[in-house]
């Protein structure tokens, strides 16, 4: 009786579940991804020449090209796990029981709330020399005698610029972690307290294990955007001092809008494109596996 | 009979059809696309009585764009995707050639004249900047430039007349910021951020040698000696204390509040901040803001940069028969005397600067005039946009420390040299 | 009451107090700083030492928020466009991830990865097209344009999370419901999204939050005020040559309010709610 209610709608079934997805996929992807490369491959500002690679070969040996990326991948490495972490903690802690959730469960998901690019120019201003509160916290508790530039050193910038990131995003990471923890039965925790099994252990073998679907979903969008990263460190520093603090993003914003090269442009989002694609790839054949 | 009464009423029908259809096909919407801080509502004023003499085109405005760079997202994708929507805009100096380039705005010579026009009254600098291939591409509507404000009750209290070199400026900051005794006091406040303005503030002691950045035909022409020597100069009045270690964060609004709180003895900044010094409610330096000419660097001469807005005509407007009478309406003399007037705006026109009823309402664009007589164009290349982010990146990290002058220079040189060539 | 009990670490109040405080400052901090700031006037933001809490509260950079700009219009469209996006985009990515999920497609990892790699273009590169696009479709300055651009852009987070859910939950459930006498579709609904309310809420918010930030998008195609979004009109206030913090923060205050409220309203369900303990066995 199954297999009657199985075989013969499935494929028309699919093509309708999915039919509206990739509607708009092709009309509003599809279409500027083609004329993306399009543009790559073509000198559309000057004239219209059939370039072949050329605008590759440049990109390939573009010093700032490799400095963005290098940039780029170094904020991933960095923001990616600590966003993680910091997420995994602010769940589990919005996990717990307090008396009035709402307080602890509306600060993880403020940041969230604050606009990107605002919350670029807010930390920007915390971290001021003059202006900032960090500088005032830092005097006041009398740990430094002169305020700091904070933005104004290539390391310390950097590490401004990462540390608002996790700020930002830990609380979309806390948000996909929680949803997960809902759906770990209470029953298993019962059980293994039953057998005798302490904290630290269930934590290891209860919920990261039950926890990991929604940790790769995480971990993938988390992955993707760090590497566009752009609003914050464009806020903060514009990239400076000099380019030190400049992503791929920044770059590609950079060529298409302020340089009007559509053309190089194009190259460097098709170049992002495929770093993304090979960072990301082994997560998504995870996922694909775990298909029931 | 019956024939006699068609062949009127025909007539008739045909008269009135096609008058009707005359007013009707007469009657042209223009669109035009100010920024906000443009001062729309006085435009809007300039739009009703351009539709008072022409009732049959009526003009309205699209508001976008709040900083040059928001103005250029926004027309970045509207041009690129050869947009007919807007037929006018109203676009900062700097913008002209690198839209021209990209076929973006529509030469003006058939409507306006041809670029001799721009000799007769016009400031001087728009001969450079607004004229490509010998072709107008863009008309002046509001002029600006980089002024040098001061405390005249500071400056008087210690007897310390207007510098007219940065060596006397840097002593005249230190004698009156010792003499106060007040730490948050600063001798002198410029743009070190990687804003447009450190572009100015790269080229200002650079051009104060006497140097030139570039030829006629836009080919890079740097000494990279002078430039550091440019450079050095901000640098040793941090070193002196006369401008402030974290100047690389320092951006426009910056220097107008905190000179507006008083806490700044010498700033350099656009035209409009002498309004905020002197109207903002909460402005501690009221009636005691003096304008000068800013110093040269000691054997060069004075020299400034020019800013402001121009008008340009979308290339791909349908209407642009219309829209090209309106901008000799509103690049004229009446214009730019009617906002100088109402907006205490920088007149395009060295006349205006001394029309009496003009004087009447701002008195100190008598002060300003010499200082935009002075003003020099930056670099008005097709690739603006790129020479503009290589000098300012690099200025503001010579001033955060992070490179040295020469490294800097040379980078600058190698970098626009590539593109200016 | 779920893992406190078993987390002996956490009952001491103390430890758990600390850590509520941390994470209470952390979230609030920024939001609290813009609260304050939105009360001073300008001049009081060059003062040295900083100040935190304002001299004198004034309520004129409120007024002046709501005058300078038409920001209860930028506010009602921005709800608008996110609640429609955030709709749509859960329809349209329930529907492809229920086929990921459940249906035995042969090129399932294809259609998966192509969702996911249309977020790995920078949106700065896909504008024109896209504005081209709905210029052709007579959709400039209307909510359409950029709905349905929002749905693209929110699909992948949307599609992959509940990719996620409905893969765990059995398929018993569904194959019971079915055989009750359900159709496929009407086990989707009735089941699994049900099943997976804390998934779908999540996608939701994320939907809605993104629809809500969005600002290339929306300052291109949307130009006009009478269809201009938040952060477009946010972003107005400022000049040239001027930033004014007390008045972007006031207007950023008012733009957070109802994302705050809508979170405040809905994280019952996201964290609490509907499966509390439900999935027994």
């Amino acid at each position: 009786m199954l297999s009657k209610l199985r075989d013969p709608s499935e494929k028309t079934l699919a093509v309708m579940l999915l039919a509206p997805a990739f509607v708009l996929l092709l009309a509003i992807v599809v279409y500027p991804i083609g004329k993306l490369v399009y543009n790559s491959l073509f000198a559309i500002d000057k004239g219209g020449a059939f370039l072949g690679l050329q605008n590759y070969v440049d990109v390939w040996h573009d010093p700032l090209f490799w400095n963005a990326t290098q940039n780029t991948l170094l904020i991933t490495l960095i923001t990616v796990p600590g966003a993680l972490l910091a997420g995994l903690a602010l769940a589990l802690l919005a996990n717990l029981p307090f008396k009035r959730k709402w307080p602890v469960r509306l600060s993880l998901l403020l940041p969230w709330a604050l606009p990107l690019s605002f919350a670029g120019l807010i930390f920007a201003w915390f971290f001021h020399t003059e202006y900032g509160v960090v500088n005032d916290v830092l005097m006041r508790l009398g740990l430094q005698d002169e305020p700091t530039s904070w933005l104004l050193q290539p390391r310390w910038a950097f590490a401004a610029i990462c540390l608002t990131i996790i700020w930002k995003t830990a609380s979309f990471m806390a948000l996909i972690l929680l949803a997960g923890l809902q759906m770990i039965p209470r029953s298993l925790y019962e059980a293994a307290e039953v057998d005798g099994a302490n904290l630290w252990q269930q934590f290891w073998q209860i919920t990261i294990p039950m926890l990991m679907p929604s940790i790769i979903v995480a971990l993938i969008f988390r992955t993707i955007t760090a590497l566009q990263t752009f609003d914050i460190p464009y806020t903060m520093t514009k990239g400076g001092p000099g380019e030190t603090t400049e992503t791929l993003a920044m770059l590609i914003h950079k060529y298409t809008i302020d340089y009007s090269d559509m053309s190089f442009g194009s190259t460097l989002a098709v170049f992002m494109f495929v770093i993304s694609l090979v960072v990301t790839g082994f997560y998504l054949n995870h996922i694909g596996k775990n298909a029931t | 009979m019956k024939k006699r009464h068609i062949l009127k009423f025909t007539a008739l029908a045909l008269a009135a059809g096609l008058s009707a259809g005359a007013a009707w096909a007469q009657q042209t919407t223009l669109r035009v696309f100010v920024g906000p801080n443009q001062r729309p509502d006085l435009q809007q004023k300039l739009f009703q009585e351009y539709n008072k003499a022409n009732p049959n085109v009526k003009v309205e405005i699209e508001t976008g764009g709040a900083t040059s760079e928001l103005q250029r997202q926004y027309l970045s994708t509207v041009l690129n995707a050869k947009d007919s929507a807007i037929d006018l805009f109203l676009i900062d100096i700097v913008n002209p050639a690198q839209y021209a380039s990209k076929g973006w705005i529509e030469p003006l010579d058939k409507y306006v004249g041809g670029s001799a026009v721009l000799r007769t009254d016009y400031l001087p600098v728009y001969q450079q900047s607004n004229v490509i291939d010998g072709k107008v591409v863009a008309m002046p509507s509001q002029g600006d430039a980089m002024f040098m404000y001061y405390r005249k009750d500071l400056l008087a209290k210690y007897g310390v007349a207007e510098p007219k070199t940065w060596d006397e400026l840097a002593a005249a900051a230190k004698k009156i910021t010792s003499g106060e005794g007040n730490a948050n006091l600063q001798g002198l406040s410029i743009q070190g951020a990687p804003i447009e303005g450190a572009v100015c503030t790269f080229l200002l002691p650079y051009w104060g040698q006497g140097k030139q950045f570039n030829d006629a035909g836009g080919k890079l022409t740097l000494d990279k000696a002078a430039a550091v020597k440019g450079l050095n100069a901000w640098l040793s009045m941090v070193d002196q204390g006369v401008i402030k270690k974290n100047v690389a964060e320092v951006k426009t609004p910056d220097t107008v509040n905190e000179f507006k709180a008083g806490q700044v003895v010498f700033a350099i900044n656009w035209g409009f901040a002498y309004d905020r010094f002197k109207d903002d409610a909460d402005s501690k330096v009221k009636g005691q803001v003096g304008v000068m000419p800013l110093p040269a660097m000691t054997g060069g001469k004075s020299a400034t940069c020019m800013g402001g807005w121009q008008w340009a005509m979308n290339a791909y407007s349908t209407r642009k028969d219309e829209a090209g009478k309106l901008i000799k309406f509103l690049s004229s003399k009446q214009a730019s005397a009617f906002v100088a007037k109402e907006g205490s705006i920088l007149p395009v026109f060295q006349s205006v600067y001394g029309d009496a009823e003009v004087n009447k309402v701002v008195p100190w664009f008598k002060d300003a005039l010499p200082v935009v007589l002075a003003a020099q164009s930056r670099p008005m290349v097709n690739d603006y946009g790129q020479v503009s982010d290589i000098i300012r990146t690099t200025t503001s990290a010579i001033l955060a420390r992070t490179k040295t002058p020469e490294a800097g220079v040379d980078e600058i040189a190698a970098r626009v040299g590539r593109l200016m060539r | 009451m779920s893992m406190a009990q078993q987390h002996g670490l956490w009952s001491s109040p103390m430890l758990r107090w600390v850590a509520a405080g941390m994470v209470v400052v952390n979230g609030f901090f920024p939001a609290v700083w813009i609260l304050f700031t939105s009360l001073k006037p300008e001049v009081e933001l060059v003062q040295k030492p900083i100040t935190w809490w304002p001299h004198a509260p004034t309520l004129d950079n409120y007024v002046r928020a709501f005058t300078d700009q038409p920001l209860l219009t930028y506010l009602k469209n921005s709800l608008w466009v996110a609640t429609g996006a955030t709709l749509l985009s859960l329809v349209v990515s329930a529907f492809a991830a229920y086929a990921i999920a459940r249906l035995n497609l042969k090129y399932r990892q294809l259609i998966l990865t192509c969702i996911v790699a249309s977020s790995m273009f920078p949106l700065v590169t896909l504008l024109v097209p896209i504005f081209e696009t709905m210029r052709a479709l007579g959709w400039l300055n209307t909510y359409a344009a950029l709905i349905f651009p929002y749905v693209v852009l929110n699909m992948p987070v949307c599609t992959l999370v509940l990719v996620s859910f409905f893969q765990s939950i059995p398929k018993d459930l569904e194959n019971a419901a079915m055989i009750d006498g359900c159709t496929r579709m009407g086990a989707l609904w009735r089941v699994v999204v049900p099943l997976s309310a804390p998934g779908v809420f999540t996608a939701g918010i994320l939907a809605f939050v993104n629809s809500w930030d969005e600002f290339l998008l929306a300052l291109s195609l949307n130009s006009s005020p009478a269809v201009r979004t938040l952060p477009v009109g946010i972003a107005l206030y400022q000049g040239e040559f001027t930033f004014p913090w007390p008045i972007i923060s006031a207007a950023l205050i008012v733009s957070i309010v109802p994302i705050a409220l809508l979170i405040a309203a809905f994280q019952e369900r996201v964290v609490g709610g509907l499966t509390q303990g439900g999935l027994k066995g």
